[in-house]
């Protein structure tokens, strides 16, 4: 691997603060964290082109409300959809692969299925390397890694001259059955290098992804080379910017797996940093949730475009690794995969639908009201930004609902016209379908819920999981407009509205682990076999080096080990977790246990004695962050704006409550004390709704939590 | 009806439907054990009402769209009044149980609420074998259903939660994988029983007669919006003929005739003409024959229109008794699935003259099925995959490559679980140059896939299409190139037929390779610009040799666009006959 040369200037002493930015399609948000626990948060317009800028100016303009100053900082934490937009907008590298003969055409065809049915005009996404850059050489391996056909490397030395001559930027390598065998892999690799002009990107299967599944494998390895040079000039260009700003610390990146990881490892490994923005936020969900009490939660993030959820059972993130990037809407469960492309590594478990406040609402030729997917995204928005929207959206339905504030959001960052609202939801709702202004926009909030339990039911019933059994976590800008109501459709009794909602993935970066986690295909029987335990132990270990070498060490460094099982005959693995230590005949009943209780859990039912699977194994290595575990709740507002801007307003709560007088208040006009709703909670990044048949507190650490009365029926 | 439905809460229970469907279906996936189901994906999942009519389909697989509503309602009518409470229903009969053909099999659940069935998780999943002449029970060789495996009439698998102990076991003793197949009933099973508890969540929400007024009108609104699809058609009769190649070492053509009528806001498929039933194992039941019509017409709809019954209700389909679309007992159809893709890319080209726009000129015509079995260590094996796919240009692009039949949205089988796992080794997969229908925009090009076998006595079998018919083009495109099977062995090359019907048995080293049928281009190939031509050839898709005689494309000494020569050639080419 060729790492970058750049690095960022660290300061001699820690100082305890420690910032975060989240670069968003909008905003850029920022979170500092004081080492007395105090939250700081800012957002500023993301700014395309030079998203340093924007990183630059809330760093400072947080440091100046800290009356720090900006060399300060311990550490700079940051998520970024960089490597996803890489991919969405076709500006990877220009990229080549090399694979076995008889073999370049394992990209294009990809599984076959494709993501939509009942389309006869449908496309697929284009290849992320064109065939002209898909180069054979002669080798074969075998499944057990045994040599076929030896590796021609007169054959290779040509293809690494036709890859000068093409000037490739990046290339991946991936031969079939290389999970099991690396010695092809590395010596073209060694060609390459020795041949290609040094900066060339170069990366092999069995190195980003040593498992079995081909398309897969060099689907992973393709996306990774694709995305490396332009993480790696986005990374090095960031450091220099910070670093001729002043900006001291050292820079880590957030990975979709819900870990951070030092920017020079994540210039190896781009493909590890796709969903870095999502995963922030559930860790933050995770983390901040479990210090309040709740370890059982689902997130709720709702933005402009969409909503995700995500599952969090005993403070534990749950991670997939059938995830696909650049495929539009992420429905993790989803059943038809083909749309974007595949990437085999652990990413947090998040479904997303095209709900979202800028939503667009209409009705179709069946006489149906529908709630998005298409969105008005931030230009032109929904119709109340007078910004040149005029199609009623959630969020103008929000503010006809007295939600939202009726003259401005983000402490009157953003003007907003009711006007504009009640005249678009008049005309494409109220209108066509004869109803009056409040009961079609109460219709449009509860559509959008509809919409998004889907979302809320992918991460639990599909997986075995009730809702009911856990509280909603809720951040996003629009999250605490829907959560309440949302959890009462899907019978949750409780809602969570973190401190710096509004940024918060942003805050979830201040309290995620550094962590490097690797696996590598097993593929045994789990059976009275000695040498079995001893062979799993020498593998975790292998791994676990590899682990340690990345990760560096600490005392604070904590290793796990995890194993994908199945019944034989199965396609899909169910993670469990394995006691680290010397494995023995006896940890095999406890193996077999753990998945038996795993797969009741999911589908049901087990299969008895039915053969079981290991296929795959994991070595995780965490190391937590320094500093304080939670936010101290300072009782007043993170962002120092003024208050709300009235004391009351009217707000509808449907046919059963009518419109209600609701008092409008800031979080910390809330106590631990519940306090009854109907209530309106506005800060800067975003409003709380407590219908009137729920109470509200604010908790030690700051959190809003709405109590949602038992389940009334409508 | 005097009801009054709020648009709003019918958009939400169709959510609700959907999400059950689709939980039951994503939990079928992850538990199935074979294959063919879990990575295939060859089955599908549907909520239905308390008439047995689908609320809402998994998206799985589009030939099965329509297949639950005779099923259910033959079971219906043979158990009315024994139906309680904690039963569950096996079938898979075409005649006995209104099936598709023998190894797909439903497992089928009736939701009680109130000691009311209030609907029905239905399941049905293509098995790994179901007994009968060959491994897969596929047999093209098959003359009645009695060789074709196990035949189920709906019976009771559970008796009010109670396991039947005999069911099983008889299912065991008649299959060649009786681990599979029992685990992905109990596959099936588990998602019947998610579907039941999905259904029965919405109802404790909302009540009974609330879930049930709104399966009622979900059903009328997929009705309006497939009548205004409709409506947009240009009305007329609309005729068209395709064939398959036929069984055996020579092959009799199989004719489809189809006459569609679109008048106003209803279609009427008319199969009148269409060959009689064969002595082979292609014989489509008439309820496949709809469910083919059913899901051909819907990808014309647009995305939007709910997968419940209500949408066929504009929709007739007509088929001759004992034809090839409408088979009596005793015909055989085990691989009646290439009969279904015909069915689907007929009713395409038929409307390729009615909006020429919105349908591509014909692709592979579905899957390509080899099977080989025999044993190993004293254990029988059995590998069968379906090999997709390639379509035809459309007016807007060049055909796609890799891409599933239209009617059957399946997915591949990873070559290196194939390797692990069998003794196979696959020595190429890719796409075959210059096989791709010339056109303005071309066709996509054929798949070839090669088997190596690394042991011996292995029986052979496949079922492939498109050799003596071609996928034609449109508007003046060309066809596609024709497909191919050839084994190579000790005994030298063979040409095999589309659907060999003897025996074959393989050794080690023998090689069989097929090359899959390339989609037909659009739009005449003397217009697609010279550019793209090129771009072809640099992507290997198109040799020099194939440039100029489908395209009139001519390279210059360095292998830049000689532009006199190509303007002079075409012009040539253009006075020709076609």
């Amino acid at each position: 691997m060729k790492t970058s040369s750049c690095i960022i200037g660290v300061t001699d002493m820690a100082s305890g603060y420690r910032i975060a930015a989240d670069i968003g399609g909008t905003f850029t948000d920022i979170a500092c964290l004081s080492p007395d626990g105090t939250l700081t948060t800012a957002k500023t317009p993301t700014t395309p082109g030079d998203y340093a800028a924007a990183i630059l100016t809330g760093i400072a303009d947080v440091a100046g409300r800290l009356d720090l100053p900006v060399d300060r900082f311990d550490e700079i934490l940051h998520a970024s959809t960089i490597a996803t937009n890489a991919i969405l907008e076709g500006k990877g590298a220009r990229t080549a692969l090399v694979t076995t003969e008889g073999f370049r055409d394992v990209l294009e065809m990809r599984r076959i299925r494709v993501p939509r049915l009942y389309e006869p005009l449908y496309r697929k996404p284009a290849p992320l390397v064109p065939r002209r850059l898909r180069l054979e050489v002669p080798e074969r391996l075998g499944p057990r890694g045994e040599v076929i056909r030896e590796l021609d490397t007169e054959a290779v030395r040509a293809v690494a001259d036709a890859l000068a001559a093409h000037e490739v930027e990046a290339v991946a390598i991936c031969f079939l059955h290389s999970y099991a065998n690396p010695q092809h892999e590395m010596a073209v690799e060694q060609i390459l290098r020795e041949t290609l002009p040094e900066g060339t990107f170069i990366c092999a299967s069995h190195d980003v992804l040593p498992e079995i599944r081909e398309y897969e494998r060099t689907s992973t390895t393709v996306v990774n080379a694709y995305i490396g040079p332009v993480v790696s000039r986005y990374l090095c260009a960031l450091q220099i910017r910070l670093r001729d700003a002043g900006v001291g610390g050292r820079l880590l990146m957030m990975q979709s797996s819900g870990g951070l990881l030092d920017i020079d490892r994540v210039i190896e490994r781009p493909a590890t940093v796709v969903e870095s923005g999502p995963a922030a936020g559930v860790v933050g969900a995770a983390r901040l949730g479990g210090k309040a009490g709740h370890g059982d939660v689902i997130t709720f993030d709702m933005g402009g475009t969409t909503a995700k959820a995500s599952l969090i059972e005993g403070g534990r993130l749950v991670s997939t690794d059938e995830y696909e990037v650049g495929g539009g809407i992420s429905m993790s469960s989803a059943l038809a995969k083909g749309g974007g492309y595949a990437l085999r590594l652990p990413v947090i478990d998040v479904s997303e639908v095209g709900a979202g406040g800028g939503s667009i609402v209409r009705i179709d030729a069946g006489g149906a009201l529908k709630v998005g997917p298409d969105s008005a995204g931030a230009v032109p928005g929904p119709a109340c930004y007078d910004a040149g929207g005029t199609d009623a959206t959630v969020t103008d339905a929000n503010v006809v609902l007295g939600y939202l504030n009726p003259t401005a959001l983000a402490g009157g960052s953003v003007p907003i016209n009711a006007r504009l609202s009640r005249e678009a939801i008049e005309r494409s709702v109220c209108e066509p379908l004869d109803r009056d202004l409040l009961d079609a926009a109460w219709g449009i909030h509860r559509l959008a819920n509809s919409a998004m339990m889907r979302a809320v039911k992918a991460v639990s019933t599909y997986r075995g999981r009730d809702p009911r059994d856990f509280a909603l976590f809720a951040f996003g800008g629009n999250g605490g407009i829907h959560a309440a109501a949302l959890a009462r459709e899907l019978g949750m009794a409780k809602v969570i509205v973190p401190p710096g909602a509004g940024v918060f993935s942003a805050v979830g970066l201040l309290f995620t682990d550094h962590e490097v986690s690797r696996s590598n295909t097993f593929g045994r029987t789990l059976g009275p076999d000695r040498a079995l335990p001893v062979d799993m132990a020498a593998t975790f270990k292998r791994l676990e080096d590899t682990v340690r070498a990345e990760l560096g060490t600490s005392p604070q460094l904590r290793l796990t080990w995890r194993a994908g099982l199945r019944y034989r005959g199965q396609g899909f693995e169910l993670s469990i977790d394995i006691e680290r230590g010397e494995l023995d005949d006896a940890s095999l009943p406890a193996i077999r246990a753990a998945f038996e209780a795993e797969h009741r859990r999911s589908y049901g039912h087990d299969l008895g004695d039915h053969a079981i699977e290991i296929v795959t194994l994991r070595a995780i290595g965490t190391i937590p962050p320094n500093g304080p575990q939670t936010i101290r709740d300072a009782g007043k507002p993170v962002v120092g704006t003024s208050g709300p801007s009235a004391e009351a307003r009217a707000a509808y709560f449907g046919p059963d409550h009518g419109l209600l007088e609701t008092p409008v208040v800031t979080r910390a006009h809330l106590s631990e004390a519940p306090r009854a709703g109907p209530l309106i909670v506005e800060e800067y990044e975003g409003t709380t709704i407590v219908p009137p048949d729920c109470t509200a507190l604010r908790d030690a650490h700051g959190n809003i939590v709405i109590a949602l009365a038992s389940r009334a029926s409508q | 009806m005097s009801f009054n439905v709020d648009p709003i809460l019918l958009e939400v229970f169709k959510n609700g439907f959907e999400a059950v469907a689709d939980e039951m279906a994503l939990i079928l996936m992850r538990t199935a054990h074979s294959p063919i189901v879990r990575d295939a994906m060859d089955f599908s999942t549907a909520l239905c009402d308390a008439q047995g009519e689908n609320l809402a389909q998994g998206l799985t697989t589009p030939m099965h769209l329509g297949s639950f509503r005779d099923a259910m309602r033959h079971l219906m009518e043979e158990y009315a009044g024994d139906i309680h409470d904690g039963d569950v229903f096996i079938g898979n009969d075409p005649y006995l149980a209104s099936g598709q053909h023998l190894p797909d099999i439903y497992v089928v659940k009736p939701i009680f609420h109130d000691a009311q069935i209030e609907g029905w998780a239905a399941t049905i999943a293509h098995h790994v074998d179901v007994g009968g002449l060959v491994p897969g029970s596929n047999s093209l060789s098959a003359v009645e259903i009695h060789q074709e495996g196990l035949r189920l009439p709906f019976l009771k698998l559970r008796r009010a939660g109670v396991p039947d102990p005999v069911l099983p076991r008889v299912i065991a003793a008649n299959v060649r994988t009786p681990d599979l197949v029992l685990g992905d009933i109990e596959a099936q099973l588990a998602a019947a029983m998610a579907g039941s508890r999905g259904l029965t969540a919405m109802i404790e929400r909302y009540g009974a007669a609330t879930v049930r007024a709104y399966g009622v009108a979900l059903h009328d609104y997929a009705e309006r919006l497939a009548r205004a699809a409709f409506r947009e058609l240009p009305d007329g009769v609309y005729t068209f003929e395709d064939h398959i190649d036929g069984l055996g070492d020579d092959p009799k053509p199989i004719l489809f005739r189809l006459t569609l009528t679109i008048a106003d806001d209803e279609v009427t498929a008319d199969w009148a003409g269409t060959s009689p039933q064969v002595a082979g194992g292609i014989n489509a039941p008439i309820s496949f024959c709809k469910s083919n019509v059913y899901a051909a017409l819907r990808s014309i709809m647009g995305a939007d229109v709910p997968n419940c019954h209500g949408y066929t209700r504009p929709i007739h389909v007509i088929a001759p008794e004992s034809s090839v679309l409408n088979c009596s007992y005793p015909a055989p159809c085990g691989a009646r699935g290439i009969t279904g893709y015909r069915i689907v890319d007929c009713v395409f080209g038929a409307l390729a003259a009615a909006v020429p726009d919105r349908v591509s000129a014909d692709g592979a015509g579905g899957s390509t099925l080899p099977s080989f079995s025999g044993r190993i260590d004293g254990t029988t094996f059995v590998f069968s995959e379906c090999v997709m796919g390639v379509w035809g240009a459309t007016s807007g692009h060049d055909g796609q490559e890799g891409v599933p039949h239209m009617a059957s949205n399946q997915a591949n089988v990873p070559i290196e679980t194939i390797e692990a796992d069998y003794p196979i080794r696959i020595e190429r997969y890719s796409l075959a140059q210059d096989t791709g229908g010339p056109g303005f925009n071309r066709g996509g090009l054929g798949i070839v896939r090669e088997y190596r076998v690394l042991a011996d006595d292995v029986y052979f079998g496949v079922r492939s299409d498109k050799i003596a018919y071609p996928p034609h083009g449109l508007n003046g495109g060309s066809p596609g190139a024709p497909a191919s099977n050839l084994l190579s062995g000790s005994g030298g090359d063979q040409v095999l037929p589309a659907m060999p019907t003897r025996a074959m048995t393989l050794g080690t080293g023998d090689l069989y390779r097929h090359v899959m049928a390339g989609g037909g281009g659009f739009g005449n190939p003397l217009d697609r610009e010279p550019e793209r031509v090129i771009e072809d050839m640099l992507d290997d898709r198109v040799s020099e040799a194939h440039a100029r005689e489908a395209y009139g494309v001519v390279l210059s000494l360095n292998g830049t666009l000689d532009i006199p020569a190509t303007t002079a050639l075409r012009a040539r080419m253009k006075d020709l006959p076609r």
